[in-house]
């Protein structure tokens, strides 16, 4: 039951980053790197902001906003300056290491002794003295459903749908007499800055900063995308933000089996080949590299 | 459609099997349990594989078995590596903590030791740490060295001091230090703090160069060369994993280079002044028997460093740099290497 717990709060708090993933990958077509920065910048932020005794609840609009700059940055540099899209991701993931370094001070900053989201005056009031342990749980859904609204009200907006027209037609958003790089940009800005929420949730569970905690959160939320829209795709009443959490929730509960059962080491593999069957599953990939050859 | 049926039933193959495997493994667990009368279950979260860190674990299940709790007769271990991924640390943490139902979880490296001291906060689950550098800037302890939680263990602090008068003895007129360290590993911006902090009590000055990968090593330690006397080494798992790189390049310019530990100077390292990562794992094998035991506590237990530090020199190494290693010293040293072993 208690792993049961983990997996749906590990799964909705990455679930933060795959629904950022989702937006450049799957609605903008353009494979962001920026993540693995955007991610520990999230974190980063939080801490040291939490550090300063800052309210735990308002680091969550202000690292949406650092990552949302980050995306810009992002953005500004493919559009701007024409750099390929997978370049100025990794120009931008490169930078942020040391932007990273800079904001928390240190590469290692712990929080423990901090109010956090989870833990509070305010919540302790709230519960009356003690709180319950399925409280974090219903935080962690509490934002995230949050978040996934905010997305699908934009998604159907204006400017939502113009989004979406970049990455399916681009010709479609230049006859409409918009510019298709600001839309880039905007899209980026707020695929980024949902990567960063889900590392100010991330660092506020783990109640630590670490400059690592990035290292592969493009693959993890990739393969969540994957896994919750290949099986997920055409059910109805299920919306792809949704499946996208799902696939979340479900790549974490393979990943909690495989600690079990596995060395780490291994890890790395087993997720690989799980993701090659997926994708070759779905096939969904496969059509679009043939109409582009 | 039918692609989709075929991805669900794959993955959800792929599930069972995963949970297949981990049949047999409790099945193994239960047998072992019952031929002893009281049994312990203890999780291992280690951060990477690296000689010093595997040194502590071998050392803190020996000092386990000292106590009398020992592997395969009254003790189940769980041995999980994290492969140096925060992520998959507090991933193995929270697995400890949430079904297996250890009686104490054992953490090696700081980032281990944050991610069970978070995930175990609120159980009743103990948590014992080793090759925690400074578990105060850790937040796994508070000033007086008090723990801030159910959470106790050993640090590994280097001792710096002894090491620069080791150096000074060595080499008399030697002015500036050398020391690469990786930048985002806590212990070693730590450790090279104190570094500056006593260096000028020695007349040493120190000359730092901070790399992001391993990548760096060759280019960082070029350009280092060129500016120092000697350069001595952290525990720096970057660094240490380069070292044979670090060395060759040394020798070329005839540069001493001083290590940390014993694993170092047996490869090539001139000297040492270190601690030994077993011992640091059996005082805290000791420690975590006192807890399983119930006749400690660890949100009651004070962190512990290993008091006296160890003298490694390797004669081989002073040989080949045409340096005299004062006899008083070779007295004094644990152990003395007259070759230099292949790194493993």
């Amino acid at each position: 039951m208690d792993l049961l717990f983990t997996i749906l709060e590990q799964g909705l708090i990455y679930g933060l980053l795959a629904l950022g993933i989702y937006i450049t990958y799957k609605i903008l077509d353009f494979p962001d790197l920026t993540v693995d920065g955007s991610f520990p910048l999230g974190a980063a932020v939080t801490a040291i902001l939490i550090k300063n005794g800052m309210n735990p609840y308002l680091t969550l609009p202000i690292s949406f906003l650092a990552g949302g700059v980050a995306g810009i940055c992002t953005g500004l540099i493919h559009v701007k300056f024409k750099v390929r899209d997978l370049l100025s991701g990794v120009i931008v993931m490169t930078g942020l290491y040391t932007i990273n370094m800079l904001v928390a001070g240190t590469n290692n900053l712990p929080i423990f002794s901090c109010e956090n989201i989870f833990k509070n005056k305010w919540l302790e009031k709230l519960f009356g003295g003690e709180i319950p342990s399925y409280s974090k749980l219903l935080i962690i859904f509490i934002i995230v459903l949050i978040a996934k609204l905010l997305l699908d009200f934009f998604l159907n907006t204006q400017s939502g749908y113009l989004l979406r027209a970049v990455g399916d037609n681009d010709l479609l958003v230049t006859s409409l007499a918009k510019d298709k790089g600001n839309v880039k940009i905007i899209g980026l800005a707020i695929a980024n800055g949902l990567v960063s929420l889900s590392g100010c949730v991330f660092c506020q569970e783990q109640k630590v900063f670490e400059i690592s905690s990035g290292t592969g959160a493009l693959v993890l939320g990739l393969a969540s995308v994957i896994i919750g829209i290949s099986l997920l795709k055409g059910v109805p009443f299920i919306k792809a933000t949704t499946a996208v959490l799902i696939g979340s929730i479900l790549y974490k509960a393979c990943v909690a089996i495989a600690i079990r059962n596995f060395e780490p080491v291994f890890m790395k593999l087993i997720t690989a080949v799980l993701f090659l069957i997926i994708l070759i599953i779905s096939m969904d990939r496969k059509k679009k590299v043939k109409n582009n050859a | 459609m039918r692609k989709r049926v075929l991805a669900g039933i794959l993955s959800l193959a792929m599930m069972v099997s995963l949970a297949g495997c981990g049949g047999t493994e409790s099945k193994e667990a239960s047998s072992t349990d019952a031929a002893a009368e009281k049994s312990y279950t203890i999780g291992i979260s280690q951060f990477a594989e690296h000689g010093s860190l595997d040194n502590c674990r071998e050392g803190f299940l020996e000092g386990l078995k000292e106590a009398g709790i020992e592997k395969g007769k009254n003790l189940t271990v769980e041995v999980k590596n994290a492969d140096a991924d925060m992520g998959t640390a507090s991933q193995i943490a929270q697995n400890f903590v949430s079904d297996e139902e250890v009686d104490l979880i054992c953490a090696i490296a700081t980032p281990s030791a944050q991610s069970a001291y978070s995930a175990a906060e609120e159980t009743k689950i103990p948590v014992v740490y080793t090759a925690v550098t400074n578990p105060i800037a850790a937040e796994l302890a508070t000033d007086d060295k008090k723990p801030v939680g159910n959470v106790t263990g050993t640090s590994d602090v280097l001792p710096v001091e002894a090491q620069l008068k080791m150096i000074r003895e060595i080499l008399p007129d030697a002015k500036t230090i050398g020391i690469l360290y990786t930048t985002s590993e806590a212990n070693s911006v730590y450790t090279i703090e104190e570094y500056e902090k006593l260096a000028g009590d020695y007349g040493f000055t120190i000359e730092k160069k901070g790399i992001n990968t391993t990548a760096d090593i060759s280019i960082a330690t070029e350009d280092l060369l060129g500016k120092v006397d000697c350069m001595t080494n952290l525990t720096d798992n970057t660094v240490v994993s380069s070292l044979p790189t670090i060395l060759d390049m040394a020798n070329e310019k005839k540069i001493p280079v001083f290590g940390s530990e014993i694993e170092q100077v047996k490869i090539g390292c001139l000297a040492a002044e270190g601690i030994d990562y077993i011992n640091l794992g059996k005082q805290t094998g000791q420690m975590a028997a006192k807890i399983l035991k119930g006749e400690a506590n660890a949100a009651d237990m004070e962190f512990e460093a290993i008091e006296e530090n160890s003298l490694y020199v390797n004669e081989k190494v002073a040989e080949n740099l045409g340096i005299t290693v004062p006899d008083t010293m070779k007295d004094r040293a644990v152990e003395s290497f007259t070759e230099i072993s292949e790194s493993e």
